[in-house]
């Protein structure tokens, strides 16, 4: 008995002891916390970019938060927030003053936060701006409108103005578009397959296509590698490029814009039905739906599928892994095939930035923190990050740069370069914009639909009624 | 299952030996199957993590061809990681909701089974409630709470949460197991003058202890996992718990598996090293076989 | 009376005191929050608008919601049989004199549930997989390559391949807690049951079940509980899909409040993921105790 009573007595003191620890351990990460900006700008510094680091002229001292998804596994892969990181660390070491508080979270889970933030109205002073969202959000009155800060900017000259659209609500602006532009929709292929079959480039009809599927099948191998287990693939790298061919860019922006187009237009009710059949047919792997386009990058690169169609993310982990290997001298860019009966243009892609600097709309009231704010938000989207990721990426942001050097990149990277921003015609991502109340709905419901349980008629009618409801 | 293999009847000596035997064989195997693929996920987490991303990519389940420790060497030497911190508060916060539910489960979970009281089934289906709670679509009241209370983003935070929601499942356990005590028990305390609370202690939490380490060994990595509440009550980078110092290594498009592996065996060892010793814990309390019932 | 059985009315309050109160502050109040949501038109943000039941009216309609009710139903009794009767055999199969290494089988049996859904999310998935997934392969093997499926996108089968996991996953949850209870259990019953080799399972049940009646029912409540509100495996391997095939409550909750961001809906769906769980959680307890006070009579 007694022995029990001492371990129970143990427990107790644990507790106590370890409450008390806690307490004295509060304070002293509280200073580590302090203390851990200035560890990462010194960790920085060597890969510093060559900007002048001028002293700050704000007049601000305290704290300011900033929350975004560049974690460094993302930075590893990812030329946009790469930049983004060494951005906001060379800001910092400008700024002694002010203590930067980032939250840095992987995506998906800053997605979660950041809604519930928003809901709490609790949002940090700087945050990304998921284009979807800005119409919403600005309705509830959370994210300042940067219309003015923005026409003032020491940039503003060179910023891409059409990249604002989607943070742009009744003609005001609420963010800085960030990170990098890039397409998400691209039809990436081994040219000495396609050759093999009988084509020197990627087809340009769908038709072709599914006539060298029938080689390939003859080989083993998949035609076109998709994956679409996360349901937005199906959207955002394929259908927002394939309804622009059905329904051209003024659909679309209508539809944005609330000008009398709807989902059920037949326009995009053909775009649908076409979907319906392309996946129908043995052009793409048969587990489309089940594997992610993480998975689907996988048969591309090891020679299972002839070509794969994603995004911009995809070209960079296809680039960074077969490097060395020779398929990587033999991967070309496409855009995808005009489908028949498609009347819009024949070689548009949906490129764009996704996300926006905003800030919080309770800024307004404390002017040095917004003065402060601001200088961040021009920085970040600003020629020290354009130039960056120009430099080390060749990759395009909301501020032009003034003379790439595209010689110095090898051939992969200047192909992609060319099909991203030169040769090809942009339009709009479609989940960058209208609502995702929407988007969820299309996108469970297309991926019915791909499996043939639900007709693109009915795609149309709940996309409709979502977008009645929520827009 | 095999319960009409042998007919009772037909029991001649050596028929029946033969079948025990086969029958022990049976047993034996279905069991040898069952812990192999139980320990199947550890040992594939273990050699996952000596591979590269891209190796692992390409093939998830194959093992590594040139197997290397440069994702562990990677974990504890990036600063990025922050994993000695994280480890300390999961560590801490673990430890402390863990004594808390195993107590304050102990002792609610016997007054339910034990004293009668206006509103006992009351509290019992109160709790019972706790279980039903949908976490996953309540993040945004609960965050609105916690805000509201000054309560969020401190170090104690978690504790709240993993204490409250962990609860309802050490009462029922506990009330469950105290229903099977004989009352003699305490009867026979009571006669020798025991008071409430020290048969409480003395008498009733030895008797406790196999189910109450069984609390403590589901919660015990229920908080250590646990990623919802910590993600949206915990905003300091150094208030994250493990879980959420994870996610550094998850991108938007691509997550380095191996080097999260790693991490994840890293900072599971601690535990699951205290998981063989409390396991034998209760393998002593069945064969002590505490009570008779 | 006597003060340890019949303990002074101030002492229970004071021992209940402490964990009620905190019990009810994180548990309830965000509840009762949630059901004040659920009263309005909140897209997330300082502004709503208060639509009185609508929510609720627009729930009952919602056939998403009632199928994932139906699929969290199809869990719930899955997992039953499952988790808890095979966690059951498992035990008293462990607890057999024939049987070799048994602490290591008590110890490893635990192991799955202490991964988190994440990992053992992926390795199904690889064993899904129609590429080069283990059960393709085995199928081609034994010479069924004609039956292999891209499994998980299998509208009628989708279900089942995800009960798998989660039953196979917390098998060794329930393991722990009936062995702990059956070491409140005279041990000399097993002996007495070992005497005449197989019969030995039938009579341990006749013998056991009663005996730790009230544990398993306590496993019945968590496995029913864990299974209403069911989330992770689920979001890591299909995200519900394909279409919604296998959406359950919470995921769709979740769904409704963060990717739809139509926070007064999800709380409107929270609070009935929370009353239907309520009225089944109720019924299988009836159902339980029904079956249980059959088998004592026999």
């Amino acid at each position: 008995m007694k022995k029990k009573l001492v371990s129970l007595l143990l427990v107790v003191v644990m507790i106590f002891s370890l409450c008390a620890c806690g307490k004295s351990k509060e304070t002293s990460t509280k200073k580590a916390e302090t203390k851990a900006p200035d560890a990462t700008t010194e960790a920085t510094d060597d890969s510093a970019t060559k900007t002048d680091t001028s002293a700050s002229t704000l007049a601000y001292k305290g704290d300011l938060g900033i929350m975004h998804f560049s974690t460094s596994e993302e930075s590893q892969g990812n030329g946009g927030s790469d930049g983004f990181r060494t951005t906001i660390a060379s800001w910092e070491k400008k700024n002694p003053d002010i203590s930067l508080k980032q939250t840095v979270l992987a995506n998906a889970d800053y997605k979660t936060q950041i809604a519930t933030l928003a809901a709490a109205g609790d949002l940090p002073d700087v945050f990304l701006l998921q284009g979807m969202n800005t119409r919403e959000w600005v309705k509830q009155g959370l994210v300042l409108d940067m219309t003015d800060y923005i026409a003032k900017s020491p940039y503003a000259d060179k910023y891409d103005k059409s990249k604002f659209y989607p943070f742009t609500v009744d003609g005001k602006e609420y963010a800085i578009p960030a990170l990098t532009g890039g397409t998400c929709t691209v039809v990436v292929y081994d040219a000495a397959l396609w050759k093999e079959a009988g084509f020197d480039t990627f087809p340009d009809t769908w038709d072709k296509v599914k006539e060298a599927s029938k080689y390939f099948k003859k080989k083993g191998i998949d035609t076109i590698a998709f994956g679409n287990g996360g349901k937005w693939q199906a959207n955002s790298c394929f259908l927002s490029t394939l309804g622009d061919r059905f329904t051209g860019p003024e659909w679309f922006k209508s539809l944005v814009e609330k000008k009398g187009a709807a989902f059920t237009d037949q326009t995009f009710v053909d775009a649908l039905k076409f979907t319906q059949d392309i996946f129908k047919s043995d052009v793409f792997n048969k587990d489309f739906n089940a594997i992610t386009n993480e998975d689907a990058r996988e048969y591309y690169i090891s020679g299972d599928a002839a070509a794969f169609i994603g995004g911009n993310w995809d070209v960079s982990y296809i680039q960074a892994t077969l490097k060395d290997k020779p398929l990587y001298n033999n991967t070309k860019f496409a855009v995808l095939p005009q489908p028949a009966g498609a009347t819009g243009d024949t070689d548009s892609h949906n490129i764009g930035l996704g996300y926006g600097i905003a800030i919080n709309a309770k800024l307004k009231d404390d002017p040095e923190k917004l003065a402060a704010a601001i200088d961040l938000a021009y920085t970040l989207t600003g020629p020290e990050f354009a130039n960056y990721v120009t430099d080390k990426y060749a990759l395009s942001s909301v501020t032009k740069v003034d003379n790439l050097d595209l010689s110095k990149f090898d051939q992969f990277t200047q192909d992609f370069y060319n099909y991203s921003y030169v040769d090809h015609k942009p339009c709009e991502i479609y989940d960058s914009l209208i609502s995702s109340a929407v988007w969820d709905v299309l996108n469970t419901d297309l991926q019915s639909m791909l499996n043939g349980d639900i007709s693109p008629e009915d795609v149309a009618k709940n996309a409709q009624a979502a977008y009645e409801k929520n827009y | 299952m095999s319960e009409n293999k042998t007919p009772s009847k037909a029991k001649n000596r050596p028929d029946h030996k033969v079948k025990t035997r086969v029958l022990a064989v049976f047993l034996n195997l279905v069991l040898i199957i069952f812990s192999l693929s139980c320990i199947f996920p550890l040992i594939w987490l273990f050699y996952s993590s000596l591979k590269e991303k891209r190796v692992f990519n390409a093939d998830i389940i194959g093992l590594p061809k040139s197997p290397s420790f440069s994702n562990y060497v990677d974990i504890l030497s990036n600063k990025d990681y922050h994993i000695f911190a994280s480890l300390f508060n999961s560590f801490r916060t673990t430890i402390i909701s863990v004594s808390l539910i195993i107590i304050c489960g102990f002792i609610v979970g016997y007054i339910l089974a034990r004293v009668k009281f206006k509103g006992n089934r009351l509290l019992y289906v109160i709790f019972l409630m706790g279980l039903l709670i949908p976490i996953h679509s309540l993040l945004v009241p609960i965050y609105v709470v916690f805000n509201n209370t000054g309560l969020n983003n401190q170090w104690f935070t978690l504790i709240i949460p993993y204490v409250a929601f962990g609860l309802p499942i050490a009462i029922f356990l506990v009330e469950g197991y105290v229903k099977a005590i004989p009352v003699a028990l305490e009867e026979a305390a009571a006669i020798d003058g025991s008071s409430f609370t020290r048969t409480l202690f003395t008498v009733i939490l030895p008797t406790c202890k196999p189910i109450l380490t069984t609390v403590g060994i589901i919660q015990t990595f229920g908080c250590w996992n646990e990623f919802s509440f910590a993600l949206v009550l915990i905003r300091d980078q150094a208030l994250h718990t493990v879980p959420l110092a994870m996610t550094q290594f998850t991108g938007q498009f691509s997550s380095d598996y191996p080097k999260i592996m790693a991490a994840l065996l890293t900072t599971m060892a601690p535990i699951i090293v205290f998981y063989f010793v409390f396991s034998k814990q209760i393998i002593k309390g069945m064969v002590a076989g505490a009570v008779k019932g | 009376m006597l003060n340890s059985i019949r303990p002074k009315k101030w002492v229970i309050a004071l021992y209940l005191l402490f964990p009620i109160l905190l019990y009810v502050f994180a548990v309830f109040i965000p509840l009762i929050t949630a059901g004040f949501y659920s009263f309005f038109d909140w897209k997330g943000g300082p502004n709503k608008t208060f639509i009185g039941l609508d929510n609720y009216a627009t729930l009952i309609k919602d056939d998403v919601f009632w199928t994932s009710f139906g699929h969290n139903i199809y869990l719930v009794f899955a997992c039953i049989i499952g988790q808890i009767g095979l966690a059951f055999i498992i035990v008293l199969m462990i607890n057999s004199r024939l049987v070799k290494f048994k602490a290591i089988h008590r110890t490893f049996g635990f192991f799955p549930s202490t991964i988190s859904a994440v990992y053992i999310g992926l390795i199904w998935l690889m064993f899904y997989d129609y590429k080069r997934g283990i059960l393709n392969w085995f199928l081609e093997l034994i010479g069924k390559g004609d039956q292999t499926k891209v499994w998980l996108n299998e509208p009628k089968l989708v279900m089942l391949l995800i009960a798998i996991p989660l039953i196979w996953q917390f098998i060794g949850y329930y393991m722990v807690i009936i062995i702990s209870a059956i070491s409140s259990v005279d041990q000399e019953i097993f002996e007495v049951a070992e005497l005449d080799g197989a019969n030995a399972f039938q009579r341990a049940i006749y013998v056991i079940v009663p005996l730790i009646k009230n544990t398993l029912l306590v496993c019945v409540t968590l496995c029913v509980a864990g299974n209403m509100k069911a989330f992770d495996h689920i979001f890591v391997m299909t995200k519900g899909g394909p279409g919604n095939d296998s959406m359950v409550m919470a995921l769709y909750g979740y769904k409704i409040s963060f990717a739809q961001q139509n926070m007064g809906y999800g709380s409107a769906i929270s609070i009935g993921i929370f009353f239907v769980s309520l009225l089944v959680i109720g019924g299988v307890q009836f159902l339980v105790k029904m079956l249980t006070k059959e088998k004592g009579e026999i």
